[in-house]
């Protein structure tokens, strides 16, 4: 039918990318010599000798204890993200899973740098434990009373199936078409079975996936407009080469556990590091200063720093002039860039000029690359230049930004972040002037109202620094660094072979990429363009404007004018405007059928409850597919047990942070009826095809109306090549037409659990922000194509770019990076709350877990800080109420010395079942939509998947705390 | 009997990350058995704080500086903290609770826990401070619990000094629990006998290092022989002086070392660092550590200094790690899996 291949245009494109590595796949195992030998096989036998022991009767018992039956190589593809990827040996016995441990076997990667070993953390640690556990589920569950009641039948995997399969081929056939049947995708995504079949699954019915990077408040908004992407990221051993280390805008002594040591060995190492954030955190601990600032101040903070840095002539001028765009003209009279159509008709929108002080002359700068040669483009002065209009006054960013930033100057920004005015000096000379600074920052100011602006302002002062792009220097943007097979093959249409499939493509495909090549673009920017294409195609709804348009969440996301006073018309008419110009998608199906498959949205979504009230009512069917009773479990007509994590094989996505591709194995048989999450697709897709078949339906019309068959499990697993019964095949398929794992295939990955990178392969749209040469015997070095290689960044003005006239960002006095007050969301009241990942559980997934609730207090806790406590006759321990304008719930009090006055704090997560009413914290977080995410049109500022919608806002929500008597 | 060689840890408090992962690791590997659901033998404290048990450096035991013990008594199983039953089944599966709550052996709602205070400290925001703390049995020279074990069940290994508990020999009298100064050891309340850390010998035996040690990411846990001058324990604890014992002063001889906590300097009310006011008291590190820390708080910084000027420092490479596990259980190196 063909349909798939317009379908789905950036992973056709990512095919094409393939044909032309498909030359490297012959000889790329050449390639992969010279990796050491893992120490500890090396040297296992040669320690000191043996003690000779004398067995006793008392000893040997203890001794006993220590045995197991097998070891099989395993990890969690749980969402841990930023500390993700951790190989385990998994030991066990009498069939069942005893405990885990780590291998320990990682290779050091160069001899002067500490290695990876032994990765893992206190979660990891215990999932033998949680697997089989009270909330573990080990049979096809039906729903007999309310939603959420916890009322269940056991039903068979036939029934559970034809139900579901029926109520499939209703919507499908309906008049709302298969756009009516909703996929979360969850922590089920994986570069396996599980992954791939959910990609798959929902190509053959064409039902959507959502696209929950910006509803989960992930994708690093402020990072992307300046610089074009989202994924950029250094591997954590490259810490080891760096002086300076900032920890601002993240807890990765919470959350980064595995690679936490890279941090405390770098400062054995000699290396400064600072802790920026309002509460005494643990990552404040293991600091040699720590920065209070108010919350939600932080971008004061920078562009503080920033106004030292230029002030002071403390920037480095040659990375400033090369790789940002502070140097391009920008026009005196509006602001915005001097553009090659202000000088000719025919000129371009997007041409840019420098003055080149050399030729003393405006020039026109490359678009092929950031090389300046000879040129030296001013940053200051202002100058005439002749214009279509007649004269224009024209001036650098960086001019327009030196008078900008007076308003930040320390003493002022001080007033604003709180922060003493001789620290932000301080702040800004150590970074300008250290030797390879790096700033540890996660997905925390993604989730704030006004995180854009906290995120560029950083951006600004690394950028000022020139700390980017050298080893032991960069700004840990979104890390992301997977096998990248299997995007390409999910995506395929046809039945036949999926290698001749992919190479016929990939033919298909290259005379795009040399053209693009041959008019200046980067590969980079071609494989975002054929995103940015694919996704207006709306098979990845993004998940928060899903819900506004049809969730029912409407009012509560968009009620944004109601918090936020500065905004001069409400949010409903930015979204309108952005819907009508084409830069934002707007969901149009109403939803009949939504499947859960690994995530958790009733704990996910902010204001949860709003989807229990609004959307369920309306829904036909739910179903959740997990391995524990989750909340959105609970509320779902049908549970279906899907092996856990121990129990099946398959390959996890992966960050540059720890740059191994890791495996899951099946260590044991999955318990009860648990099946894998591929076993449950390919069941899914063959039960459709069959009632379909029994109930004499052919056809259903996909959602540009073409007809399509209801031969998909024929589709699905390629004719019968990829089925339920051979999942390793499956997985040989994907590394084998992966680019950047070696020479290594299903069974040798599954033995020794774990591979390096050794690229960021040419197959994904994500891996490629990464912008580096992965070598085997050194750290991984985000940007070193734009700072060594020259390559341009993927923006409008293929630069680092901080001016952005945009109108959306014009009308709200963003153009250039500001510092604004975080609003008053959900009421006027006295306190922020603050979140953040906790130590104790990945999302939810062990927050219910025996253990990890028995090392905290046992049930939901809010932080706060003595002041406030006492202000309230609390104390720690008490039962309190947490309040505003939207809702209440109970959580304990903990009072702590550590924590800001004014500022509390509920850690990530608590299952809303953990509550007296069912109400987490969640419910108490509007979300207000900031209409800047809204912005589009304008060359980088379109939406993709995971980058460029609108995200979350739930990070420093009012509220207020009382004790409960 | 003095035993031929002792057996160490060093823990370096600078790269604990306080995530229980050696408490897990232990737990997983020998305490989930009936009985021993509240069993910590290793856990991670924050500092100051009242610890696991709660208050347990008030309860005395150990030996008074002219040998006689300390008074002292048992701690109970709510300090201790207990292991809570929650309401897992009832909640999700059979419709008859509405959420998930924990539950104490008595049935009430618990007041405490092994970990109860994490990350609360003490001082005045922004000048609050804290440090994690791991804590095991310390394996002593000069063990309080054995002297006081009427059984004769408690002995000290003589290849390797490891302070076991023999629970065939144990009675369940908990003399051991009074007299340990440290309060690190449990009562297993359905198999009526103390236990204990046992140094994960049987791992020791096969040249495996203990669970918590060899699954702590943070890798701040040396394990060897404090004989072995090729060691890292005997350089941290000998060579360069700077892993103290806990609380030399209850007289039982603790092989556990600790490298004392650096931490940011005092900052003003905006901030602004004063690098002559150490943020933890002094006083607060001295009452654990003894009157040496300030020297070893100040080689740590000098031997930074080096670092960061690019000079050579032997201690801090010591600590760093670079291979592991060669460079911090050198002794224990197999990997269990091979076995």
């Amino acid at each position: 039918m063909g349909m798939q291949v317009t379908r789905r245009g950036f992973l056709t494109g990512a095919g094409g990318a393939v044909v032309l590595t498909l030359g490297y796949l012959g000889w790329r195992a050449r390639h992969e010599g010279g990796v050491a030998a893992p120490p500890g096989s090396a040297s296992l036998g040669h320690g000191t000798p043996m003690p000779q022991v004398a067995y006793e009767g008392y000893e040997d018992i203890w001794r006993a204890k220590w045995r197991w039956d097998s070891v099989a190589k395993g990890t969690h593809f749980v969402n841990c993200w930023y500390q993700r990827g951790c190989n385990w040996n998994v030991y066990v016995k009498d069939g069942i899973v005893w405990r885990e441990e780590q291998s320990g076997t990682y290779e050091p990667i160069d001899p002067k740098i500490p290695d990876y070993n032994p990765r893992g953390c206190q979660k990891g640690a215990c999932y033998s434990q949680r697997m089989y556990d009270g909330a573990r589920l080990r049979h096809p569950l039906k729903r007999i009373g309310e939603r959420g009641a916890g009322k269940w039948q056991r039903v068979s995997w036939d029934t559970a199936l034809t139900d579901i399969a029926d109520k499939f081929i209703d919507a499908m056939v309906s008049s709302d078409g298969p756009s009516s049947i909703v996929w979360d995708q969850g922590t089920a995504q994986t570069n396996g079975g599980a992954g791939f079949a959910m990609m798959r699954a929902s190509l053959v019915l064409d039902t959507p996936v959502l696209d929950v990077n910006t509803e989960i408040g992930d994708h690093r908004p402020g990072f992307c407009v300046t610089t074009g992407k989202m994924v950029h990221c250094s591997s954590s051993d490259d810490l080891f080469y760096s002086d300076l280390i900032l920890i601002w805008g993240g807890n990765p002594i919470y959350t980064q556990i595995p690679q936490a040591h890279f941090i405390t060995e770098a400062r054995y190492n000699g290396a400064r590091v600072i802790t920026i954030s309002p509460d005494y955190s643990a990552s404040s601990i293991h600091a040699d200063q720590w920065v209070p600032v108010k919350v939600a101040t932080d971008a004061a903070l920078g562009l503080g720093m920033a106004q030292v840095m230029i002030a002071e002539g403390l920037y480095r001028k040659r990375y400033v002039q090369e790789q940002t765009d502070l140097p391009l003209l920008t026009r005196v009279d509006n602001g915005r860039f001097l553009r090659g159509s202000d000088l000719a008709p025919e000129g371009r929108d997007d041409q840019f000029y420098v003055f080149d002080l050399a030729g003393r002359k405006s020039v026109e700068v490359s678009k092929k690359t950031l090389e300046l040669g000879a040129l030296d483009p001013a940053l200051d002065g202002e100058f005439g230049i002749d214009a279509r209009q007649g004269k224009l006054k024209v001036r650098p960013v960086f001019a327009q930004l030196r008078e900008h930033l007076r308003q930040y100057e320390p003493e002022k920004a001080s007033a604003l972040c709180g922060v003493d005015p001789e620290t932000i000096r301080q702040l800004a000379r150590d970074l300008a002037k250290a030797r390879a600074a790096t700033c540890i920052s996660q997905s925390n100011f993604s989730k704030y109202y006004h995180g854009v602006e906290m995120e560029r302002a950083q951006l600004l002062c690394f950028a000022l620094a020139g700390q980017m792009g050298r080893k032991g220097a960069g700004y840990m943007s979104f890390p992301y660094l997977s096998i990248d097979g299997v995007d390409g093959i999910a995506n395929l249409g046809g039945r036949g072979n999926p290698k001749l499939q992919l190479a016929a493509l990939g033919l298909k495909m290259a005379p795009r990429f040399i053209a693009d090549r041959l008019r200046g673009q980067t590969k980079e920017m071609t494989i975002y363009d054929m995103a940015r294409e694919e996704f207006r195609h709306g098979a990845f709804p993004p998940s928060l404007l899903w819900l506004y348009q049809q969730g029912g969440f409407k009012e509560r996301y968009g009620a944004s004018e109601k918090w936020d006073p500065a905004m001069k018309r409400p949010l409903a008419s930015y979204m309108d405007e952005a819907i009508e110009k084409g830069w934002q998608l707007r969901p149009s199906t109403p939803p009949r059928i939504f499947m859960e498959s690994g995530g958790n949205v009733l704990r996910r979504f902010r204001s949860y409850d709003v989807m229990i009230e609004k959307l369920l009512p309306r829904l036909d069917l739910m179903v959740t597919i997990d391995w524990r009773m989750s909340n959105t479990a609970l509320y779902s007509d049908y549970v279906l047990p899907v092996a856990a994590w121990y129990e099946k094989d398959d390959i996890t996505w992966a960050t540059p942070l720890s740059p191994f591709s890791q495996v899951v194995t099946r260590a044991a048989k999955p318990v009860a009826e648990a099946k894998s999450d591929w076993e449950i697709n390919c069941l899914l897709l063959k039960t459709i095809q069959r009632r379909a078949a029994e109930r004499g339906i052919r056809t259903f019309r996909d959602r540009y109306g073409a007809e399509r068959g209801f031969d998909v499990y024929d589709q699905f697993t390629f004719d019968g090549r990829y089925t339920e019964d051979n999942v390793d095949k499956l997985l040989d398929l994907i590394l084998s037409v992966s680019t950047n794992v070696g020479d290594v295939d299903w069974q040798k990955l599954k033995q020794k659990g774990f591979q390096r990178f050794t690229a960021l392969g040419d197959n994904s749209f994500m891996n490629i922000g990464n912008a580096t040469d992965v070598k085997a015997n050194e750290t991984i070095t985000a940007g070193l194509w734009h700072t060594e290689k020259k390559m341009p960044w993927p923006t409008l003005t293929r630069r680092i770019q901080f001016c952005i006239d945009h109108p959306f960002y014009e009308e709200l006095g963003e153009r250039l990076p500001v510092h604004k007050d975080q609003p008053n969301i959900a009421g006027n009241y006295p306190l922020y709350m603050t979140g953040g990942h906790t130590r104790w559980s990945i999302h939810a997934s062990w927050r219910d877990q025996k253990y990890m609730l028995q090392l905290n207090r046992g049930e939901p806790v809010i932080f706060m800080s003595i002041q406030d406590a006492q202000a309230r006759g609390i104390r720690d321990g008490d039962r309190v109420r947490v309040f505003n304008d939207i809702n209440s719930t109970e959580m304990q009090a903990r009072v702590a010395a550590a924590h800001r006055p004014g500022q509390a704090t509920c850690y990530h997560a608590w299952e809303p079942f953990m509550f007296r009413n069912r109400k987490s914290y969640s419910t108490l977080t509007p979300n207000p939509i900031n209409p800047v995410q809204l912005a589009g049109g304008y060359y980088h500022l379109q939406p993709m998947p995971a980058l460029f919608s609108p995200g979350s806002t739930d990070r420093a929500t009012r509220i207020e705390i009382e004790r409960v008597a | 009997m003095r035993p031929k060689r002792q057996l160490a840890m060093v823990f370096d408090l600078n790269k604990c990350l306080g995530c229980h992962t050696c408490a897990i690791a232990c737990k997983t590997q020998w305490t989930r058995e009936e009985g021993m659901e509240g069993m910590w033998w290793t856990v991670v404290n924050t500092l100051p704080g009242q610890g696991t048990p709660k208050g347990w450096e008030g309860m005395g035991g150990g030996f008074a500086p002219d040998g006689r013990q300390r008074p002292s008594r048992i701690p109970g199983r709510e300090e201790f903290g207990d292991a809570w039953q929650f309401n897992q089944k009832e909640v999700l599966f059979e419709g008859t609770a509405s959420h998930l709550e924990p539950r104490n052996f008595k049935g009430e709602k618990p007041s405490w826990g092994p970990n109860w205070d994490e990350d609360e400290g003490a001082g005045e925001y922004p000048n609050s401070h804290f440090f994690y703390f791991p804590r095991l049995c310390n394996h002593c020279t000069h063990p309080a619990c054995l002297e006081a074990c009427p059984r004769g069940a408690i002995y000290k290994r003589e290849q390797d000094g490891i302070v076991l508990i023999d629970d065939q020999q144990c009675k369940g009298y908990r003399f051991c629990m009074e007299a340990c100064p440290y309060k690190r050891i449990y009562y297993n309340h359905v198999q009526l006998v103390s236990q204990k850390c046992i140094f994960c010998f049987p791992r020791i035996d096969q040249g495996v290092a203990p669970a918590c040690a060899r699954q702590c990411p943070g890798r701040m846990r040396f394990v060897g022989y404090l004989d072995d001058e090729r060691g890292p324990i005997h350089k941290l604890v000998h060579q360069w002086k700077v892993a103290l014992p806990l609380h030399a002063e209850f007289g039982t001889g603790p092989n556990v070392f600790y490298v004392p906590p650096l931490s940011p300097p005092q900052v003003s009310a905006t901030g602004k660092p004063d690098p002559s006011k150490p943020r933890i008291p002094l006083e607060y590190l001295e009452g654990l550590f003894g009157p040496r820390v300030r020297e070893v708080l100040g080689v740590l910084e000098a031997e930074r200094a080096k670092k960061a000027r690019g000079e050579a420092s032997e201690l801090m490479d010591t600590l760093i790690v670079y291979r592991w596990p060669d460079d911090i259980f050198p002794d224990f190196r197999k990997d269990p899996a091979t076995l």
